[in-house]
């Protein structure tokens, strides 16, 4: 069964949760916003990204490439190669949906992704099952909405901001400033230096492969690198600044 | 026209890709190297999209005018190592960018 009137109250207690998510999903969302606005590319394009893609590196990786004039098929396997982590969210979370009606599960399904997926499971592991659904929906609204406002707001002060404020490297900064803290553990900076190699070398290959090729590097460098101790697999990393991945 | 073909096909990809375990739930597992490599994608494809980003940008900007992302990239990693937050490096590193790009000759 799933009944959200009778749970508005968890409802409400599931957005409460997401709050501390939206201070890194709402620069991330304005940052996709400005490069959209900057790309060769329609500016609606990209910020269609956000309802259908509804992944932040996902979409990045899609209208940074569209806009460096990649093949279309190139541009489609990176976006479904940084999405292949909610094959594992959705694993995750089929045990508690089993029982659902399946428009609950078409809608759900769709909603999920790094902050919904977190808030999610803390509510799964808390609650009954039935306020369970609710707390994931209130949490999963409360982001949609975020996410597609920033990313509007971004797009639209991004076409009349002046050119000299350079937003084109907003989004550049930014997953420097993700990045960098990875540093930290041995494989992931592996992984990191791997995929900034041969983003550069490749920066003039043919049909804009070099980004597929760097991001494929770096997972194979990050492999067979000696495993960072305890391994958080299939999970969104807590720190909820470290958003919608 | 492309773009639009490229975004829709993307996002019916991923959604599909949710979907996928929740509606063969039981059926099939999730390979073990595919949950190891999980862990090393957005790191690589942060690494990947910020070098292509700052590069191409570099080029378009000719050769003077390229230290100052140089030198804006170089203030945001010490800015986020500093203060260990990842705002940092847009709050350090887009101001660095505006004042070297001012002084620089074009």
């Amino acid at each position: 069964m799933v009944s959200l009137s009778a749970n508005r109250s968890v409802l409400a207690a599931g957005a409460r949760a997401m709050m501390p998510w939206l201070a890194g999903i709402v620069p991330f969302g304005l940052a996709i916003g400005f490069s959209a606005a900057q790309a060769d590319i329609p500016t609606l394009a990209g910020w269609l990204t956000g309802p259908l893609i509804f992944a932040g590196s996902a979409q990045a990786a899609a209208i940074g490439m569209l806009d460096a004039g990649a093949a279309p098929a190139v541009v489609i396997a990176a976006a479904l190669i940084i999405n292949i982590r909610l094959i594992f969210y959705s694993a995750a979370m089929a045990r508690y949906w089993r029982s659902t009606p399946w428009w609950w599960r078409l809608v759900a399904a769709y909603l999920l992704i790094d902050p919904s997926f977190a808030v999610g499971l803390d509510g799964y592991g808390r609650l009954d099952r039935d306020r369970a659904h609710a707390y994931y929906l209130g949490g999963a609204a409360l982001l949609w909405v975020s996410w597609l406002a920033a990313i509007g707001a971004g797009a639209t002060a991004g076409a009349v901001l002046p050119a000299w404020l350079h937003l084109e490297f907003v989004m550049p900064l930014f997953l420097i400033g993700e990045a960098v803290p990875k540093l930290a553990r041995p494989a992931q900076r592996r992984a990191i230096f791997a995929a900034a190699a041969v983003a550069l070398l490749a920066l003039s290959a043919p049909l804009q492969l070099g980004i597929a090729l760097a991001i494929a590097a770096g997972i194979v460098a990050g492999l067979t690198a000696r495993p960072d101790a305890p391994a958080r697999i299939a999970r969104p990393v807590r720190r909820p600044t470290e958003a919608c991945r | 026209m492309n773009a639009w073909i490229v975004i829709v096909a993307a996002g019916l990809g991923s959604y599909l890709f949710r979907l996928s375990m929740i509606m063969l739930a039981g059926r099939v597992t999730t390979p073990a190297y595919l949950e190891r490599a999980a862990v090393f994608v957005a790191p690589a494809a942060f690494a990947a999209l910020a070098a292509a980003g700052i590069a191409t940008a570099c080029m378009h900007l000719g050769a003077t005018q390229a230290a100052a992302p140089l030198a804006a990239v170089a203030v945001a990693v010490i800015a986020v190592l500093r203060t260990g937050s990842s705002y940092a490096a847009i709050v350090a590193g887009l101001p660095t960018l505006w004042i070297t790009a001012a002084l620089l000759p074009s």
